[in-house]
């Protein structure tokens, strides 16, 4: 403070020397806040930033079109094919397998034509999505692997699917129809093809063969029963046929005397 | 979330069950704690322990079994929780574990 009325007084009396130097001046950094200097306070006004308003912009900054990556169309190619070419597809939730395992189980069902498949959930799900397989979206969670094949062969993957305990099937879509896991059960339960038509003909013609059989019935039976009564009769009279017998060869030639 | 990328270590457990239904859509964050379980590690750390998957479609709600070895269970219903919060669950309470067999064995060393 008497510095500064030093330099006040020398500034009233003797203009501004050159020579004279303030020696002690308030700090520049304090702890408390301190107001700018005025010059300071000017050029920071001045050279404030002024950001340019929306209306000003004279065309909005267009985005980069992003190239879609060439793998990324492979291997939708690829899942396009495996769900036109295969009558079953099966899902199963995939947990570490030792690597011998995994070789074993695949090289098992490929002896049956049966395929396994891997694909990232980011190009199967918008694939499904536009799909008929729309309610198979739910199981393409977490890890998940494929077992496809162009023929049905549900016995023979259930087979081999048991000695893999790491695999767990959750659904399958077998000849466009979807299936749960005991539905897959159920499915490799039923007889072969040939089987149950040959069942469905015998039960269609077993009514048609009793139609013939029924008809008939009646009149067997009334012919049986008369049979039977003449043979009681015969029996019955044959007893008496000593006494009888004459007495009817007498009144035979009798009647056809009577007759004549 | 993200999933911690600390291992599920099965030392003190007997058996884990886990139960779920595929064709729902609450179902994901059991299937990755059931992939956690069944990890390289986890398996590695207790051979005897078994993991059983009962894969329904009754529209039932995901449900994970756990019997440790010492009797306790703990049953977790995974419809509304998240992967994370499963594992920090479960492996809470294998440190837990932990830290009694530790201080039995102090106080048999004692």
């Amino acid at each position: 403070m008497a510095a500064a009325a030093l330099c006040c007084r020398g500034l009233c009396r003797t203009g501004w020397l050159p020579t004279l130097q303030i020696v002690r001046h308030a700090k520049s950094v304090t702890r408390h806040w301190k107001a700018m200097h005025f010059e300071r306070q000017k050029l920071m006004a001045v050279t404030e930033y002024i950001a340019p308003k929306p209306e000003k912009c004279i065309a909005p900054r267009s985005k980069a079109v992003t190239e879609e990556n060439g793998y990324a169309k492979l291997l939708r190619w690829q899942v396009t094919e495996t769900f036109r070419d295969s009558k079953m597809i099966a899902v199963c939730q995939h947990n570490f397998t030792p690597s011998e395992e995994m070789l074993l189980m695949k090289h098992r069902l490929r002896k049956h034509n049966i395929h396994v498949k891997f694909f990232p959930n980011e190009i199967v799900r918008p694939y499904l999505s536009v799909s008929k397989y729309k309610n198979l979206l739910p199981l393409f969670v977490g890890c998940s692997l494929m077992l496809v094949s162009p023929e049905i062969k549900v016995k023979e993957m259930l087979r081999i699917l048991k000695n893999v305990p790491q695999i767990n099937l959750l659904g399958a879509c077998i000849d466009n129809t979807i299936l749960s896991n005991q539905g897959v059960i159920n499915y490799s339960k039923l007889p072969a093809m040939a089987i149950t038509q040959g069942q469905v003909v015998g039960t269609l013609s077993l009514m048609a063969s009793q139609t013939c059989g029924l008809l008939q019935h009646s009149s067997a039976h009334l012919a049986a029963l008369l049979d039977q009564y003449i043979k009681q009769q015969s029996g019955g009279a044959g007893e008496t046929d000593g006494k009888a017998g004459e007495g009817q060869a007498e009144l035979g030639p009798a009647k056809s005397s009577a007759g004549l | 979330m993200a999933v911690p990328k600390a291992a599920v270590v099965l030392r003190h457990v007997k058996s884990v069950m886990v139960r779920f239904c595929p064709f729902q859509t609450n179902v994901e964050t059991t299937r990755i704690f059931l992939e956690h379980v069944n990890s390289k590690k986890a398996r590695a750390s207790n051979i005897s322990c078994v993991v059983t998957t009962d894969v329904r479609h009754d529209g039932s709600e995901p449900v994970v079994d756990i019997m440790f070895a010492d009797g306790d269970r703990l049953i977790m219903k995974g419809a509304n929780l998240t992967a994370a919060e499963m594992l920090s669950a479960f492996n809470s309470r294998c440190i837990a574990k932990d830290l009694k067999a530790e201080e039995k064995t102090k106080k048999k060393g004692a």
